[in-house]
């Protein structure tokens, strides 16, 4: 139980798949222009991740593992359909919000990477409160994004107006070069937060990621 | 030899049991989702296009083949007191971003176009998608059957600025609708069965 629970949680914070991980950003930039569009997505992801996790830690042991990445991705690949199929017949509305990016699950990198690197060496429990917590990560994310984002650029928060009326929107926020803003503001936040944190507990601040020399130059080896 | 046989037995069993379970869903889903389709797509921009009906042209609609081409087309007609004001059906252009759907009504007395509406999109947003704005639309508003053009091309109807590709492909819709409608005038009131207007 504790297990689970560690598996769980770890998808919420230490390891949140698109700020920590930095995986799936194609629908994460694509389609939290409002607080909902995210949180839709978001739920999609959740039940197609929960259900490939669970199925491929069942077919962990048949599979050979000469053609696992094939197995994974067909039956990744069925759990979109019929996301996008049930989608259809019973939220229409969130259908025609979401388009394209519901059948663009299928080659999220969180489902596979979770797939290839969990699921397929760990327990179905395991693998499921894994898929659960990833994919919840995944939905907070995107509706925090999806809520700025919707804030600034229309003045509302699914739906419902908040920035009183004389609020003009920023268009510019729920344009594409709106979202890599937020999204580079919020790394860099999350970079700060996890300083401060260690650094209130008496660690060195992590400092910024090295560099390969070979492939710059720019300052000759620091000469 | 074993190895082999075994990679393609368990693939082809996983994607034969991906196959039937595809297969079941979407025998199960297909009447809904048609049914979201007409209340969803269909029905707002029917209501958009006619104003004063009082039947349900959903549910009224029916089908009918092209002569020439043995295309099938759905219409919907609009009736008010029982008698048919007219009929709308969808056509498609080729848009910026794929099918560009236009619901495109047209009037009996007087014969015109009654209006059309946009029905399912991706244009670019601020650019292409204002053909589905009123500015655009609302020119085709009780327009004749004639001179449905271009400015540029002779006819009186302006084209959204910027965005070439997609009224032109909002354009080609409505002249291919005023094609069906032409050829398949004669049997609406038969088919819906009212006297004729």
């Amino acid at each position: 139980m504790i297990k689970m629970w560690k598996e769980f949680s770890k998808g919420l914070w230490k390891e949140l798949p698109p700020f920590r991980l930095v995986l799936g950003l194609c629908p994460v930039l694509a389609v939290t222009k409002t607080a909902d569009g995210g949180l839709g997505m978001g739920l999609a992801v959740v039940f197609v991740l929960t259900l490939s996790n669970l199925l491929v830690s069942l077919v962990r042991k048949i599979v050979p593992p000469k053609v696992r990445i094939a197995c994974y991705i067909v039956i990744a690949a069925s759990l979109v359909v019929a996301v996008e199929l049930l989608m259809q017949a019973f939220a229409y509305t969130l259908y025609q919000k979401l388009g394209i990016f519901v059948s663009l699950i299928v080659v999220n990198c969180i489902i596979l990477g979770r797939a290839e690197a969990f699921a397929s060496k760990n327990p179905p429990h395991l693998s499921v409160a894994d898929g659960l917590g990833m994919g919840l990560g995944f939905t907070l994310s995107l509706t925090f994004l999806g809520a700025l984002r919707e804030i600034f650029g229309y003045g509302t928060l699914f739906g419902v107006p908040v920035m009183g009326t004389s609020f003009k929107p920023f268009s510019f926020m729920i344009e594409a070069p709106g979202a890599f803003v937020c999204l580079g503001m919020l790394l860099g936040a999350m970079n700060y937060f996890t300083n401060l944190q260690r650094r209130r507990k008496g660690l060195a601040p992590r400092g910024n990621p090295a560099h390969e020399c070979g492939s710059c130059g720019l300052c000759q080896g620091g000469k | 030899m074993r190895e082999i046989l075994k990679m393609v037995v368990v693939l082809s069993i996983i994607c034969g049991l991906a196959g039937l379970s595809l297969a079941s869903l979407k025998q199960f889903t297909a009447p809904y989702i048609v049914e979201q389709e007409l209340t969803f797509v269909q029905g707002p921009a029917i209501a958009s296009v006619f104003d004063d009906f009082d039947n349900d042209p959903v549910k009224d609609r029916k089908t009918f083949q092209l002569p020439e081409t043995g295309e099938k087309v759905t219409v919907f007609p609009a009736r008010r007191d029982g008698r048919l004001l007219g009929v709308a059906f969808e056509t498609k252009g080729q848009g910026y971003g794929g099918d560009l759907g236009i619901m495109v009504g047209f009037n009996f007395q007087p014969e015109g176009v009654q209006g059309i509406g946009v029905t399912t999109m991706k244009e670019t947003p601020g650019i292409g998608a204002r053909v589905a704005k009123h500015g655009f639309t609302g020119q085709f508003r009780g327009h004749a059957l004639t001179d449905l053009e271009f400015r540029s091309q002779g006819g009186d109807i302006d084209a959204v600025s910027g965005a070439t590709v997609s009224s032109t492909a909002a354009m080609h819709s409505v002249k291919k609708a005023l094609h069906i409608y032409t050829s398949l005038k004669g049997q609406f009131t038969e088919a819906f069965g009212t006297e004729a207007p």
